[in-house]
């Protein structure tokens, strides 16, 4: 008989850490998917017309008959719009992390695993971009090239590429001192067959991750530039432009302004929290464990 | 180095210490206090919807701006709330012969610095107005009068054609002095008004105004200081005016208004205005395009649900128009009334042979309360009659003049508003439907709206000293205006201002502005 | 050592070169004539003439460049046309007041979140350690112009305990400064968190503990302290980043800083005035960086005895 009852196993550390991560792993896909779902299945839901005003019924409260979140200033069923314009949101979130996942894993990958000088430019130009002024840069560009949905994600893409770039390099740097590669080298495989047949699928598994995360802060920035006035031009129903109208009616609707904010936490709560814990899950402190120890720059976190 | 041998040399501790020590104090020293609170012992703070880029109107004049501008500039005469020229600057403004008007220049009248008034000032000031490029006063004369030196501040305005409402015009031409004018906007400079500007900054939008200790006429300003500040954002002004940062507040929309309403320390003001806001055509269109066809633009004003947008959006604040030009001025002529017919747009555009029509809508930010809903509304409305609308919005101060006088990109209907400051139809008449083919070579046409028998009936107008032919001939003018549709729909707004109670002496005219002179502080 | 440093000063120069040519291409490269870009949208045709001589603006893109490159040495970075006034000086007039805000939303960022991390650092895996991660994650989640307007129609409107805009009185700090902290904290918190926990469970603390060392002491005095590096750190950089990252508060609280001021010359197209911002941020961000870099070595002898740091 073991003197570690169930009981006493239950309180220790590595189970309750073990547990806190697949809480917040449930949590935070509960959240994401109650965001998620309703978005995607817009169109087939019973929503009304985004678009659809009713002017004599505008400003109304949630609740009221046939409108879940309210209407706005002119009448348009919040909910749907919240619905449609997270469509808009997601789709650029989406196109931005795809171009920037591609982009930094390829530019990572290279700098990694060729090392060198290909790898000094690539650091270097990541190093200089983490310190640009960035959210000016993104306006100064939606200014100078229109505010289209494909400036916006491109324009968020160049953004974000920076963290995948540095954690590929980092995991190709370790894969590439496994012993299974020197042998593909000495078997005669090329070298850029090695890294695209053997070296990315392995981190391709942590970059999911880290596109979750992205995906996050682009729909952050997104509603942020919409809020400014650099989103895509009306009457795109972006979550950041619903909110920005609806401050001129706080006083009176303050579900415009509210819910839709909200919304937004929601999503990247969950996203975050989904990111969180399978960071912290086994397989996840192993590889972060080495990926610092590689991508020590002083200074950098 | 981490070596610290024996005590020599500063320990590692001490300098981080230092260094942060330092960084400290520099980063400290880097930082601004606050602006500090304005004294509110005796000033008023005016918080305006639009920025007022300068204190003069050689190009651009906003209702709200006047109230300002007048504070520090002032013309020979200006407009009261019947709509009647008052002598400001002139002590005699009178009519000697069907073409010359005599004017005397009140002795009494000097600028802040001491300066007298003089004919020179008049004369320089008419001359560049009229060299302003897309300036907004000057496609309202008809023609701009000569100025003939008389001698002792006495002079004649002598023009080709007689002017008929030469003294309610010259309301809108500021006279600085002749040595510091320029053919482009002021910011700052000398004034006759009760006011001089004590700080101006035009990227913000923010001045400073203090009393003109000279100041030569009646009633002398009492409030100290006046702020005038820029805030776009209408539910800014109206946080700010509830928790007092600022005292009077314009351009606020009905759903504002009423929420105003309940608020004890606050009162709302409102009179029918003189604006005209409107959904103008682009006539800049080549002879084949669908909108240069008159027919097409009645079609297409089908569509437009007014109700809606006057009972519903704007909750009842403005009036639909029911002509060219606002009814509440003088010589306006009823010419008809906006239809709402989807069913009738879309069979008359179809009888018309127009499908898949794309329009491209631009308006700036701020024309109107609620501009930003009504365009959205505007897309909806032409859905159904299978018009497809792309919306394009402009910030203010942003490169929309370009677009508008045809130097940018191509668009069909633009949202804007036509201020009124005299309080005549005529100007009106005058400033939008009597471009010619000559103001369209520098681009100074209203948009292309170039029509000559048009033009002549105004012309005719303003020269027509007897009353009910000048009436008339402009019925005449306006109902052929209205037949060419130029407009898709087109509105009245109130003039509505909300102020503190303690700020009183706000008499609101119909022109949408305000004697600062007369404004007192409890 | 000095090799470290040449390495961070030569990368220094390098980003703000990166920056300021970035914005000088984009802005020569867009659509529409760049002429417009100095004289303002309301330009006369000789104005647009006179403009293209002075600024060169028919030669070559390389002569162009090094005269952009020049002017920037000589601080004369063009003249804003909505001011009228030299662009530099009126982005200087400005910058204080961002410096004010920043410094005020990192102090309290320090005071909240170092004790909060902390906190949850000794309580990992607990139900509570669980709420305050769940509340950080929230923190960093939410849209800060969303904080900032419910904090206006909280603190401002319904309770009318400070003023909604501008920065009159030392109160109007308050609100956009707790806005931006909310984030901050968020982050730092949870830097700490995770610092704390894992210095906690080396090998030195329990030699102290052994050593009768305990409690408060043992986590503040052993395990904080040395946790300070990476936290002192992210600090550097969180702080170097709030000086662009505060463009939104900053409209929405009407604050007198650069990050208000580059939202407005881009609505007027104040090319000059957004060039120079740009470039001053760049500069300024990338010299906080440069001092954060600077003094890592100090703090951590690792790094200044040029060994590789494993953490």
């Amino acid at each position: 008989m073991s003197a570690v009852t169930d009981s006493v196993f239950k309180k220790s550390a590595v189970v309750r850490a073990a547990r806190a991560t697949r809480v917040k792993i449930i949590v935070g896909a509960v959240l994401t998917l109650i965001v998620v779902v309703p978005i995607v299945l817009a169109r087939v839901l019973p929503v009304p017309d985004p678009n659809a005003q009713d002017v004599f019924l505008r400003l109304a409260a949630p609740g009221t008959e046939g409108h879940l979140f309210g209407t706005d200033q002119l009448g348009r069923d919040l909910f749907s719009r919240i619905l449609y314009g997270g469509q808009v949101s997601l789709l650029i979130g989406v196109m931005a992390v795809l171009v920037s996942g591609v982009l930094g894993v390829v530019l990572g990958s290279l700098a990694g695993y060729y090392g060198g000088k290909v790898d000094a430019v690539i650091s270097r130009l990541i190093e200089a971009q983490l310190s640009l002024p960035l959210l000016m840069m993104l306006l100064l560009v939606v200014a100078l090239f229109g505010s289209s949905i494909p400036v916006i994600a491109f324009v968020i893409a160049i953004a974000n590429w920076p963290e995948p770039a540095r954690l590929t390099r980092a995991m190709v740097l370790v894969e590439r001192e496994k012993p299974y590669v020197a042998a593909a080298v000495v078997l005669g495989v090329k070298r850029f067959a090695i890294l695209l047949k053997h070296v990315i699928p392995n981190v391709i598994s942590q970059a999911v991750v880290l596109a979750l995360l992205l995906l996050a802060q682009a729909v952050l920035l997104e509603s942020a530039l919409s809020f400014l006035g650099a989103g895509p031009q009306r009457p795109f129903a972006t979550w950041g432009r619903i909110i920005s109208d609806g401050q001129d009616f706080i006083g009176s609707a303050w579900w415009i302004v509210t819910i839709p904010g909200l919304v937004i936490a929601f999503l990247v709560i969950g996203v975050n929290l989904i990111g969180d814990g399978l960071q912290q899950g086994s397989v996840g402190a192993a590889f972060r464990r080495l990926a610092r120890s590689v991508t020590a720059m002083p200074g950098r976190k | 180095m981490t070596r610290t041998p024996t005590g020599t040399g500063p320990t590692r501790r001490a300098v981080l210490g230092g260094a942060g020590l330092l960084g400290l104090g520099l980063a400290l020293t880097a930082c601004a206090g606050p602006t500090g609170k304005r004294d509110t012992a005796n000033t008023v703070t005016l918080a305006l919807n639009r920025s007022l880029v300068s204190l003069d109107n050689k190009l651009n004049q906003f209702d709200a701006a006047v109230t300002v501008q007048r504070a520090v500039r002032q013309a020979l005469t200006a407009i009261d709330e019947k709509l009647q020229p008052a002598l400001v600057l002139a002590s005699a403004f009178d009519q000697t012969s069907p073409t010359e008007w005599t004017v005397q220049i009140n002795p009494k009248a000097v600028y802040s610095d001491g300066r007298r008034v003089t004919v020179e000032d008049v004369k320089v000031a008419m001359e560049l107005y009229q060299k302003v490029e897309g300036s907004f006063v000057a496609p309202q004369f008809p023609e701009f009068p000569e100025v003939i030196d008389q001698g002792s501040g006495k002079f004649i305005l002598r023009s080709q054609e007689p002017i008929v409402a030469l003294p309610w015009l010259m309301s809108n031409i500021l006279i600085t002095p002749a040595a510091d004018n320029k053919a482009a906007e002021l910011n700052s400079g000398v004034g006759s008004g009760p006011y001089v500007v004590a700080e101006a900054d035009t990227g913000t939008g923010n001045y400073t105004f203090k009393i003109n200790e000279k100041y030569w006429a009646e009633p002398k300003p009492t409030v100290e200081t006046v702020y005038v500040r820029f805030m776009p954002e209408e539910s800014s002004r109206v946080t700010s005016l509830r928790t007092a940062d600022v005292d009077v507040i314009d351009s606020i929309a009905a759903d504002s208004a009423t929420q105003l309403q309940g608020w004890r320390d606050v009162v709302v003001e409102s009179v029918v205005g003189t604006r005209f806001d409107h959904f103008f055509f682009n006539f800049r269109k080549p002879k084949n395009h669908p909108l240069s066809d008159p027919e097409v633009r009645r079609a297409l004003s089908y569509a437009v649900d007014g109700n809606a947008i006057a009972n519903g959006i704007m909750s009842g604040s403005v009036t639909p128009a029911t002509g060219v030009v606002p009814q509440t001025l003088i010589g306006w002529a009823e010419t008809g009334k906006f239809e709402f017919d989807p069913g009738k747009a879309r069979s008359e555009l179809e009888r018309l042979g127009v499908s898949n029509l794309d329009l491209t809508f631009i308006w700036e930010s701020g024309e109107f309360p609620q501009d930003a809903a009504t365009m959205e509304a505007m897309v909806e409305f032409f859905k159904p009659v299978g018009v497809n609308v792309k919306l394009k919005q402009f910030e203010p101060g942003g490169d929309i003049s370009k677009w508008r006088r045809g130097e940018a990109g191509d668009w069909d209907v633009l949202g804007n508003g036509y201020g009124n400051q005299t309080g005549l139809a005529l100007t009106t008449l005058q400033g939008m439907y009597a471009s010619t083919a000559e103001q369209a070579k520098t681009h100074d046409d209203y948009h292309g709206f170039i029509f000559p028998d048009i033009a002549s009936l105004v012309r005719r107008a303003s020269a027509e000293s007897d009353e009910a032919k000048r009436n008339g001939l402009m019925a005449q003018a306006q109902k052929k205006a209205w037949d060419q549709t130029p407009s898709l729909w087109a509105f009245v707004p109130n003039a509505v201002l909300a102020h503190r109670t303690s700020v009183q002496g706000l008499s609101l005219t119909p022109i949408n502005s305000y004697d600062l002179a007369k404004v007192t502080r409890a | 050592m000095f090799r470290y440093l040449a390495l961070r000063i030569a990368q220094a120069i390098l980003t703000i070169f990166v920056t300021v040519t970035i914005v000088f291409l984009l802005i020569r490269l867009a659509p529409g004539d760049p002429a417009y870009a100095y004289a303002g949208p309301l330009a006369t045709a000789e104005q647009l003439d006179a403009v293209r001589r002075q600024f060169g603006l028919d030669q070559p893109l390389i002569v162009q460049y090094f005269h952009f490159l020049g002017g920037i040495f000589q601080g004369d970075t063009g003249t804003s046309y909505s001011f009228r006034q030299p662009a530099l000086s009126v982005v200087m007039d400005r910058l204080p007041y961002t410096i004010t805000l920043a410094i005020a939303a990192i102090v309290i960022a320090i005071i909240i979140s170092i004790p909060l991390g902390v906190w949850m650092a000794r309580r990992q895996n607990t139900g509570r350690e669980a709420t305050a991660s769940i509340l950080t994650i929230a923190g960093q989640s939410m849209p800060d112009f969303w904080i900032g307007i419910m904090l206006v129609t909280l603190f401002s409107v319904l309770l009318p305990w400070f003023p909604s805009s501008g920065f009159e009185t030392w109160g109007g700090l308050v609100l956009p400064a707790l806005t931006v902290a909310i984030l901050q904290v968020a982050v730092l918190s949870r830097i700490v968190r995770r610092e704390v926990a894992q210095t906690l469970q080396a090998p030195f603390i329990t030699v102290a503990r052994s050593r009768g060392v305990a409690g408060a002491g043992l986590v503040w005095g052993y395990g904080v302290r040395n946790s300070l590096v990476p936290v002192v750190t992210a600090l550097g950089t969180r702080f170097a980043g709030l000086l662009n990252g505060v463009v939104v508060v900053e409209v929405v609280f009407g604050w007198p800083g650069i990050g208000s001021l580059v939202v407005r010359a881009l609505e007027t197209r104040d090319y000059p005035l957004i060039q120079s911002t740009v470039v001053v941020t760049a500069i300024l961000a990338v010299l906080v960086q440069l001092v954060v870099d600077l003094v890592y070595p100090l703090l951590d002898p690792r790094v200044r005895l040029g060994r590789k740091v494993v953490s």
